[in-house]
């Protein structure tokens, strides 16, 4: 590729008309200045705000979480493979050094294990932050609603089509322990009406409060919560959950404990 | 000075493109609610109804390449001459030779109705097409993949440029061009009608059904919708072969089981079979299950604690009524029928 950008404009002109090459370059440079103005303007005074970023890292106990190639155990020593580990964020909000509450927009963030780039969530951070606070799950009003765009596409499979509502979270994979066909893992947990409310809002206070805004600040999330961290839930006895209810409530109140701030 | 000239005559053109780009608005179909009819609980301001996205509505609805092996469209269980309700099958039938476990119910006056399906299970018209178009024994497909084959597709990037503007086409927009289409499907001039808005008068036995409508039916299908669109338990038993509990299903509550939703009466002569299931193939069938063969059980509905008492004279005269509620310029118009036809042709009808 040798034409770049610069070259393909003028060639627009060049074919509108047959100029010599002192026209040519009054085009060109300007192109040139007009471009590096607006590149200067953009990089001036309206970028100078502090990024901070949510990195989300999903672990197994102390292993890094891969998908499909591993064999991981939980504290029952039932055996079992990820195939899929998503869950959606929503309803951000942190507390900076200064006390200062900041609630980002309306924005539902799906993190995807299988997506690297969904795992990274930008927060306009003036100082360095104390705690942060989100919750897994989505509001009432978005499941009842009409269809959803971007990260709520029901298209992206986070969807119970025949009974509305969104899958807030989902673990699935395969265990010799199953019993159901294929040995399938499957936890989809949802649940937006009373009595079978799975959204759950989880707070994380930073140990070493952050000493400036520019920072990421890496959240682990451990897997095998999912399974014992308040109800001791076995691959044997539940290995598929399809729908709200006990179940879906119990395995969101263990993984509302999977996270960690990283030291 | 040609130069610039012509540089002016190529801007000028392209502001041209633009205007006329930007001015392309659809033209709006508008939606009329049957006069002493309730306001619909659709929310049309948030999917205006044009003819460009009812147009196009109307070809997803009939377009077989939606499910998995392009055999089956919303049409092939939703037929206009059986009330878009399926013709003859009891249970509705799905991809690679399955059955579903329900009766595909008629399609009519959707903008009044909050919840989908015999259990309610489905909160948004615009939801709706989301259950079949993904069901393994339905149209069984991902919706990833209809959204492929639909954006692959120059008639259809056409239309929903016509309908929504230069935007992708997702999820969201072809399920509003699906809803467009059938909200328009309002059935509200049927003999009943006509006789309600004094333009004709019944028969006597259909006078005489009216009458026993209103004493021993009307309480559920009421009207003008022919359904006041609860759940309710009219004693059918159990099918141990499709184990369907119904509404129980959605709420996972015990007073719920068995419980369906009161379906519409509309162009009931033309929806048989009958019931959540498909299981009455008659409206004699009908009547037969509520004067005598139903099961009162524990949250069967409080008005047939004691079945409907019904004489054979009686339901005569009722099915005299019920064929009043036959809609023909419903079933028959062509505004309806496939993209390009006028009536569903034959080779269209082979589900």
């Amino acid at each position: 590729m040798q034409s770049g950008p610069a070259n393909d404009t003028s060639a627009i002109f060049v074919s509108l008309s047959p100029a010599n090459s002192a026209m040519r370059k009054i085009y060109f440079t300007i192109i040139l200045v007009t471009f590096t103005a607006a590149a200067a303007f953009k990089t001036g005074p309206v970028n100078k705000a502090a990024v901070t970023s949510i990195q989300f890292k999903h672990w197994v106990g102390n292993k890094t979480m891969v998908l499909f190639d591993e064999t991981y155990t939980n504290s029952f020593g039932e055996p079992f493979v990820i195939s899929k580990f998503r869950y959606y964020i929503s309803h951000i909000s942190f507390v900076d050094v200064n006390n200062k509450e900041t609630r980002l927009p309306e924005n539902y963030y799906l993190i995807n294990e299988a997506d690297s780039l969904s795992k990274i969530i930008q927060l306009p951070a003036t100082a360095a932050l104390q705690s942060i606070s989100f919750w897994i799950g989505i509001d009432s009003i978005k499941n009842t609603g009409a269809v959803q765009t971007g990260s709520l596409d029901p298209a992206n499979g986070m969807f119970w089509t025949w009974n509305s509502g969104y899958v807030f979270a989902k673990l699935e994979g395969l265990s010799d322990s199953s019993h159901a066909p294929a040995h399938g893992l499957t936890w989809d947990v949802g649940g937006f009406r009373q009595k079978e409310n799975a959204v759950r809002t989880i707070t994380l206070k930073l140990n070493n409060p952050q000493t400036s805004a520019n920072n990421t600040i890496v959240v682990n999330a451990d897997v095998l919560k999912w399974f014992d961290a308040i109800h001791p839930l076995k691959i044997a006895q539940s290995p598929t959950c399809h729908q709200p209810g006990k179940l879906a409530m119990q395995i969101a109140d263990n993984y509302s404990n999977m996270f960690s701030i990283a030291p | 000075m040609r130069r610039f000239t012509i540089i002016f005559i190529f801007l000028f053109c392209l502001a041209g493109i633009a205007w006329v780009t930007v001015n392309n608005k659809p033209t709006p179909l508008p939606f009329v609610v049957p006069a002493g009819w309730p306001q619909p609980v659709y929310d049309f301001k948030k999917n205006p109804v044009t003819k460009e996205g009812f147009e196009l509505g109307r070809k997803l609805f009939y377009d077989e390449k939606l499910s998995k092996d392009s055999t089956i469209s919303c049409a092939s269980c939703h037929q206009q001459f059986g009330g878009f309700a399926t013709y003859d099958h009891n249970l509705s039938h799905g991809y690679n030779n399955s059955l579903t476990t329900r009766n595909a119910p008629a399609l009519q006056n959707l903008a009044w109705q909050k919840e989908f399906m015999w259990d309610g299970g489905i909160t948004h018209l615009d939801l709706q097409p989301l259950a079949p178009l993904t069901a393994a024994n339905e149209m069984g497909e991902t919706l990833d993949n209809v959204i492929k084959k639909i954006s692959s597709d120059t008639a259809y990037k056409r239309m929903f440029k016509a309908a929504f503007g230069p935007v992708p086409i997702n999820t969201q927009k072809m399920t509003m061009a699906l809803s467009q289409f059938v909200l328009m499907l309002v059935s509200s001039n049927s003999k009943y009608d006509k006789v309600m808005r004094g333009e004709t008068s019944f028969i006597l036995p259909e006078q005489l059904g009216y009458e026993i409508f209103n004493l021993k039916c009307s309480s559920c299908h009421k009207p003008p919708l022919f359904t006041d669109l609860s759940y309710r338990n009219t004693g059918l038993k159990l099918d141990t072969t499709l184990n369907d509990l119904g509404r129980m299903k959605i709420t996972r509550d015990k007073n719920d089981s068995l419980k369906f939703k009161v379906p519409s009466l509309r162009n009931v002569a033309v929806t048989a079979p009958y019931g959540h299931d498909g299981r009455f193939f008659s409206l004699q069938n009908v009547y037969e299950n509520y004067r005598n063969k139903m099961v009162v059980m524990a949250n069967t509905d409080t008005l047939l604690q004691h079945k409907i008492l019904l004489s054979n004279y009686e339901t005569g005269q009722l099915t005299a009524f019920l064929r009043t509620l036959t809609d023909t310029s419903f079933l028959k118009n062509p505004m309806f029928a496939p993209p390009g036809y006028e009536v569903t042709p034959f080779f269209i009808h082979y589900h």
